[in-house]
């Protein structure tokens, strides 16, 4: 964005459907902006314009037509898109770090990470689907009484009307007997991804995540791949020192931001 | 209410992802671009990384700068 070309004339902003706004000008669309529900019910905003002022309107159409709160994500680094969303009056509400995550056993010191006793682990593909989906139940409920899932990244937000969307082939379960107590989902395989590693709450503090992400990142290795991506809740110091820990580096942050 | 036509918009490929949040990319003619990521791709936390194929809309007004409107799989 730059305010240097500003016209003298705003383009008109138009509503073009239930969650679309346009910016025109001389019939020419040079802003944009677009409405979208969470599962969780938020709603989250975007606008894209390659003028201050055209953003600035496309903000004030945004606010008028749609009920507060609204939120919105940013990369931390983006300082125009940022300033851009503060004069719209939205403010920082959580930031969320991504990291890289290296999946060589020798950079990450997990080589001997195992799960403790009469704990083991089930590789992806293998876990039944009707515990699992118990399992994700159970975690899902206890992140809703604790921390809640608007703290948590988008990615592993529950499906609406309570429905979960589980699928066995991208998670490694650990089981202690024949009951499933955690899980790590690693999606998709071209582009890995750690969208979510979670152990009931009763047994945490025990190694079994640490040995969950030891299993997912020595498969990845030994299919010839080097890093995963990971995005962590600033605010979520067991995940972060997990991730610190076995070498994970730093590639940006995101901001979301609300206009209460 | 109809939409109007979106900006030039360019098929490329991401060479380098830069700081701040921008990505050089070549485009088909083989110009360069620097481009940032839509609101809407952000949104949906969609990575981008090098050699992936891009959507580009070009800047009407800078046709150097651009955005990233859609990351194909390759």
């Amino acid at each position: 964005m730059n305010s240097a070309h500003s016209a003298p004339n705003p383009p008109a902003v138009t509503r073009v459907s239930d969650t679309e706004w346009q910016a025109v000008d001389d019939g020419l669309a040079v802003g944009r902006a677009d409405a979208s529900q969470r599962p969780d019910g938020r709603l989250f905003v975007s606008i894209d314009a390659w003028q201050d002022t055209v953003f600035d309107r496309l903000a004030t159409a945004l606010l008028a037509d749609l009920p507060a709160p609204l939120h919105t994500v940013a990369d931390e680094g983006d300082h125009d898109t940022l300033a851009a969303w503060r004069r719209a009056g939205f403010t920082a509400a959580r930031r969320e770090r991504a990291y890289l995550v290296p999946t060589d056993p020798q950079a990450t010191g997990l080589g001997t990470a195992l799960p403790p006793e009469g704990v083991t682990i089930l590789p992806a593909g293998l876990a039944e689907e009707g515990p699992l989906r118990a399992l994700e139940r159970v975690i899902h409920d206890e992140v809703e009484a604790g921390a809640g899932w608007p703290a948590i990244p988008a990615q592993v937000l529950p499906r609406p009307a309570g429905t979960l969307v589980v699928d066995p082939t991208k998670y490694a379960v650990a089981c202690q007997g024949d009951r499933y107590v955690g899980l790590i989902r690693v999606t998709p395989p071209r582009r890995p991804r750690i969208g979510l590693i979670a152990v009931r709450a009763e047994l945490h503090r025990r190694g079994i995540a640490r040995a969950l992400l030891a299993h997912a990142l020595d498969a990845l290795h030994r299919g010839g791949t080097a890093t995963a991506w990971a995005e962590v809740t600033e605010t979520d110091t067991a995940a972060t020192a997990l991730l610190e820990g076995v070498g994970a580096r730093r590639a940006g942050s995101t901001l979301e931001l609300v206009h209460r | 209410m109809t939409k109007t036509t979106n900006g030039i918009e360019v098929e490329g490929t991401v060479i380098e992802c830069l700081r701040n949040a921008n990505f050089k990319v070549e485009l088909q003619n083989g110009h360069v671009v620097l481009a940032h990521i839509s609101g809407k791709v952000r949104k949906n936390h969609i990575k981008i990384l090098p050699h992936d194929r891009v959507l580009v809309e070009l800047s009407p007004y800078d046709l150097t700068r651009g955005r990233i409107r859609y990351r194909y799989r390759n």
